[in-house]
C-alpha cells in the first residue's frame, strides 16, 4: 500500500440512454442501408427536406410516401472548417480534418457536419463539388443509420471531390451561413 | 406489433476525468485507503463528514483537527434503487442511505445493502463494509449494511 497522500481522484460521468427510432428515420436508414438518400418534398412549397420529415415546418402540411424523392449522393460545399485535434484524453484524430455543409443536388437544405476525405486541405473551398464515399455493404448500420434524427450515423464514410467544375456561387449563396 | 426500434446512446467523457482533491479532501481519501474514516472539527466543534475546507454554516474555515468516526452509524434519511444501473456501486436492488457515523454532526450519503427494503428505516444502525482492495477512492467502501441484530 503506498504512503503517498491522496492528491488526485477519477471522476467518472457518464450518462446512457435508449431512444426510440421513428418509422421515418427507420425509413431513411434503410434507404441508405441501399444507397438512396431520401428526401421528401412537400406539396405545398415543393422544398425537398433531407432527412425526410413528416411535415413541412414552413408551410405546416403533412409530408406522406407519396411525397418522397430520392436525392443524389453528391452535391457541393457550401461551408466549412478544418479541425486541429486537440490531444486531450480520448482524442481519436490526429490530423487536421474538415467538417463541411453539402447542398445535396436536388435538395433544398444542407447537410452539415460532413467528413470531406481524399482531399488535400489546401484545396477545400465553397463551390467544391463532392460524392458521397459509402461503407462498406454491411457497414451502413441499416435502419439505425437514421436514428439521429440528422446526418446518415455511419453509412457515408466521408465525400471526396468529384472533379467537376466548381459550382457557381450564386447557386449556392443562399445556404451559406 | 413489432417492437420499436430503438437506438442506444452513451454520452461520456473519455476515460474520465481526473480531478485534483485538495488538502481536505486528500487527507479524507488517504485515511480511507487506510480503512479509517475521518471528519474535521469546525470552529464551533461540530465534526464534518466527509470534511470540507469551510464550514457550511458559518464559512469560516474549518480547523486542522480530524477526528476518526464510525464505523458504524445511523441511517437518518433513505431511498430505495429497485433496479440498479451498471455504474451504480450494487448489481442489486439496495437503498442510497444518508449515516450519521458515530462521532460525527452530519451525515454521509453511501449504497446500503439490505436485501429489501422493509428492512431499511431511519434509526436503523449500520456499518461500513469495506473493500479489500483499497485505493483511495469513495469506492473503498463497498456499502454499508445493517448491523448484526440490527
Amino acid at each position: 500500500m503506498s504512503a503517498e497522500p491522496v492528491r488526485f481522484m477519477r471522476q467518472h460521468i457518464a450518462l446512457d440512454y435508449v431512444t426510440r427510432v421513428s418509422p421515418l428515420a427507420a425509413r431513411f436508414g434503410e434507404h441508405l442501408d441501399r444507397r438512396q438518400i431520401l428526401g421528401r418534398r412537400c406539396p405545398s412549397c415543393s422544398l425537398v427536406y433531407v432527412p425526410p420529415r413528416t411535415f413541412c415546418p414552413m408551410c405546416t402540411v403533412a409530408m406522406g410516401e407519396g411525397d418522397e424523392v430520392q436525392v443524389a449522393d453528391r452535391g457541393t460545399v457550401t461551408t466549412f472548417t478544418i479541425l486541429t485535434p486537440i490531444q486531450y484524453h480520448g482524442q481519436k484524430e490526429r490530423e487536421d480534418y474538415a467538417l463541411a455543409s453539402i447542398l445535396l443536388d436536388g435538395a433544398d437544405g444542407t447537410v452539415g457536419q460532413q467528413r470531406l476525405v481524399e482531399v488535400d486541405l489546401a484545396d477545400v473551398r465553397t463551390g467544391l463539388r463532392v460524392e458521397a464515399v459509402w461503407a462498406p455493404e454491411g457497414e451502413r448500420g441499416g435502419a439505425a443509420a437514421g436514428a439521429m434524427g440528422f446526418g446518415f450515423g455511419g453509412a457515408i464514410v466521408g465525400w471526396k471531390p468529384t472533379g467537376e467544375p466548381d459550382t457557381p456561387r450564386e447557386q449556392f449563396a443562399d445556404h451559406v451561413l | 406489433m413489432s417492437e420499436p426500434l430503438t437506438a442506444e446512446h452513451v454520452l461520456e467523457f473519455p476515460g474520465g476525468y481526473t480531478r485534483t482533491t485538495g488538502p481536505v479532501i486528500g487527507r479524507f481519501l488517504t485515511e480511507l485507503r487506510a480503512g479509517r474514516i475521518v471528519g474535521v472539527r469546525t470552529a464551533e466543534g461540530r465534526v464534518l463528514v466527509p470534511p470540507l475546507e469551510y464550514d457550511p454554516a458559518t464559512g469560516d474555515p474549518v480547523t486542522d483537527e480530524y477526528v476518526e468516526v464510525g464505523p458504524a452509524g445511523t441511517v437518518t434519511a433513505s431511498a430505495w434503487v429497485t433496479r440498479p444501473r451498471p455504474e451504480h456501486p450494487l448489481d442489486r436492488p439496495f437503498a442510497w442511505a444518508l449515516v450519521r457515523l458515530d462521532g460525527a454532526d452530519t451525515a454521509f450519503l453511501h449504497a446500503l445493502d439490505a436485501g429489501t427494503p422493509d428492512a431499511v428505516r431511519t434509526g436503523l444502525r449500520v456499518r461500513i463494509r469495506w473493500r479489500a482492495e483499497r485505493e483511495g477512492h469513495l469506492t473503498d467502501i463497498e456499502c454499508f449494511e445493517p448491523e448484526a441484530g440490527a
